[in-house]
């Protein structure tokens, strides 16, 4: 079953780009026997060929997730897109300091040394990173102005 | 030879230097470290680390040294966590723990340990030295095809992929078409054609390699954990003081020998790494010398044989990668994405145009042998700690590490959002059975693919039949068939065979 949905979802995915590959593709002018659309529409058959095959005999394959695991999953996801969306606003270390907390805690980890985990993370990839190997990290736009404040100050 | 002699000497110029010394080491001991974790492969962890090491802005070969030292030394770290804790690393580990860990229930965890690293370091460094002596003689073989022969040599390393990889062939084969549709996307660079970009800026110039290999392997891996989670802690086996014997390796040598060169030759076809490789040496030695039916029980030969073929898989899956520009498995496919990025075109040419990459990497796969060897002989102790560190610390690190790497390539917060959702994807693919490594090979060779075809078309002016046109292809073609046909036939006859002695009974 699951087999068959996420085929299907492919599929609709899949003659979109075909739909596209035989429409919309075109070349102003051009020289060569094939195109900028040739090789998706290409593809685009062979793909649909085999999502069809699928479609037709998928295999008996039982997809075994609880409830409890799409919870974590989707807890997990969410995450990710809130560490993702607060990367630069917060800038590396307090980001980092509160995606390591809470998904560490929610895996199990007792607070408090999730919380120590987090700072270590958080502190200790930052002069990693940044003070040892010179990467570009974000500094964040809430603190980078405390930093330059207190720069301004000392000189 | 000649070639050979002189390459060598470039090459190990290059890897004695003392910097790129230097990052062998800590590209082995990194590796190894890896590897060592429960559940994190070479795959993924050549992933997670590539961008990293991308960003250091290292010459091209001391990044590519470094990658290669973290691809072997996974492949060597695997090993602690199949032994030690029944849990393979990556398909090419199953095999291992199938004697291994049985071994160190018996109590001879140390000797275990010791006597898959000697197997290793033996497969490995046959893998290389066959390699240094195939490899120039291949490229310069490979000088001679045209753009049909690619076209058929894709078609061969798809069709050997999609009979030797995954449970089901029809899946590995979306699985490629869709690692190609995902390569179309960007700014057709014959035309100047936009596709499939939807006017997004972020994605003119194509979804950028990185993305997709953090993405499909990096972050499907920590979803995978997350969902893994809830099944309990594991529990290490201690490493005692037992060690790898002379009768141990009197009683093995051919053993490794044997699987050393299973090893070599199926990784060297493209598309198959270590987990073909470890799988059919383990099911030869069991048929040749399991006579007292003591394989699977702890002995010390079905240890040894994946142990040595998938080490020489892994130096063997290097060669079509090095002369022709077509990896020979999914880690492999990464670097041959990491030789782009730093714009060398991985294939016949890359011997005679940039001998100082070529030959700089066999040199430093020799050397990381022997550096693996001493450092996981008495340091293997340290290894086992690894896998005390819990999983509640280890997934988020893995989100960390991820975002840092994609993070300071651009500096843009859009990628982020993109490895999360292809994580997602990725998760879902894997949960399906479809493997994550042709959708690698697919997106790498993509633009290859589909630049040779045209080449070849626009050569015959639109006529088809230049494809089939010259022995090389059409030979490739053949093999290409055969190597779809044969598991189906050999297949066919098993179960006959079966049925006849099921109807005899």
């Amino acid at each position: 079953m699951a087999n068959r949905i996420f085929a299907a979802v492919l599929l609709v995915v899949t003659l979109g780009y075909a739909v596209i590959a035989f429409t919309a593709i075109k070349a102003p002018f051009q020289y060569d026997p094939l195109g900028p659309e040739s090789w998706p529409r290409i593809l685009s058959i062979v793909a649909i060929l085999c999502l069809i095959v699928i479609l037709w005999k998928p295999d008996d394959e039982a997809f075994d997730v609880t409830r409890k695991v799409w919870f974590r999953l989707t807890a997990a996801v969410a995450m990710l897109f809130g560490y993702a969306e607060l990367y630069e606003p917060l800038g590396f270390i307090l980001a980092t300091i509160l995606f390591g907390t809470i998904l560490s805690a929610m895996l199990g980890a007792p607070l408090l040394r999730a919380l120590g985990f987090g700072v270590a993370a958080g502190v200790a990839g930052w002069l990693l990173c940044v003070t040892l190997m010179d990467l570009n990290l974000p500094e964040g736009e809430l603190i980078a102005p405390l930093f330059e404040t207190h720069q301004q100050g000392e000189s | 030879m000649d070639t050979v002699l002189s390459g060598l000497a470039t090459g190990f110029a290059v890897a004695l230097d003392p910097f790129n010394l230097m990052l062998v080491m800590v590209g082995c001991f990194v590796g190894t470290l890896i590897g060592a974790l429960p559940g994190l492969g070479p795959i993924n962890g050549v992933a997670i680390l590539l961008p990293i090491a991308y960003g250091l802005g290292f010459q091209p070969e001391s990044a590519l040294i470094l990658l290669a030292g973290i691809y072997y030394g996974a492949e060597y770290g695997g090993r602690i966590s199949s032994i030690l804790l029944n849990v393979p690393g990556d398909a090419g580990a199953v095999m291992t723990t199938l004697d291994g860990n049985p071994m160190a229930r018996a109590g001879q965890a140390g000797r275990a340990l010791s006597l898959s690293a000697v197997a290793s370091f033996i497969g490995g460094t046959f893998a290389v030295i066959l390699m240094s002596l195939f490899a120039p003689a291949l490229a310069g073989f490979a000088v001679t095809f045209g753009p049909a022969d690619y076209v058929a040599l894709m078609v061969f390393a798809f069709a050997s992929l999609a009979s030797l990889v995954g449970k089901s062939t029809v899946k590995t084969l979306l699985g490629a078409t869709i690692g190609l549709m995902l390569a179309t996307i960007g700014i057709d660079a014959n035309t100047g054609v936009p596709r499939y970009t939807f006017g997004l800026p972020d994605i003119l110039a194509g979804i950028d390699f990185l993305i997709v290999v953090v993405g499909l392997f990096g972050m499907a891996e920590l979803l995978t954990l997350v969902e893994h989670q809830a099944r309990g802690t594991l529990k290490s086996l201690p490493v005692d003081k037992s060690f790898v014997r002379m009768a141990d390796l009197a009683a093995t040598k051919w053993t490794i020998a044997r699987s050393s060169v299973i090893g070599f030759f199926i990784g060297i076809l493209p598309g198959t790494g270590a987990s073909v490789a470890s799988a059919v040496a383990y099911g030869t030695e069991k048929r040749i010398s399991d006579k007292d039916g003591t394989f699977g029980t702890g002995d010390p030969r079905g240890l040894a044989a994946p142990e040595a073929a998938n080490n020489a898989a892994a130096g063997g899956s290097m060669v079509p990668m090095l002369t022709l520009g077509i990896p020979g498995s999914g880690t492999t496919a990464i670097l041959l994405g990491a030789l782009l990025m730093f714009n060398i075109q991985p294939g016949p040419m890359m011997f005679a145009q940039r001998p100082e990459v070529a030959w700089g990497l066999v040199a430093s796969m020799y050397i990381g042998n022997v550096a693996l060897l001493v450092i996981n002989l008495p340091l293997v102790g340290l290894f086992a700690r690894m896998l005390t560190i819990p999983q509640h610390y280890l997934t988020p690190l893995i989100a960390i590490l991820a975002f840092i790497g994609i993070y300071t390539i651009v500096g843009n917060p859009h990628d982020l959002f993109m490895i999360t959702g292809l994580g997602v994807f990725g998760w879902f693919l894997r949960k399906l059975d479809f493997s994550l490594a042709p959708i690698i090979l697919g997106f790498v060779l993509g633009g290859l693919f589909e630049d040779n075809l045209r080449r070849a078309l626009s050569i015959s002016g639109g006529d088809w039949s230049i494809l089939l046109s010259n022995w090389k292809s059409l030979l490739l073609y053949g093999l290409a068939l055969l190597v779809v046909l044969l598991p189906i036939w050999l297949g066919r006859r098993a179960r006959a065979q079966a049925a006849r002695e099921a109807a005899t009974r």
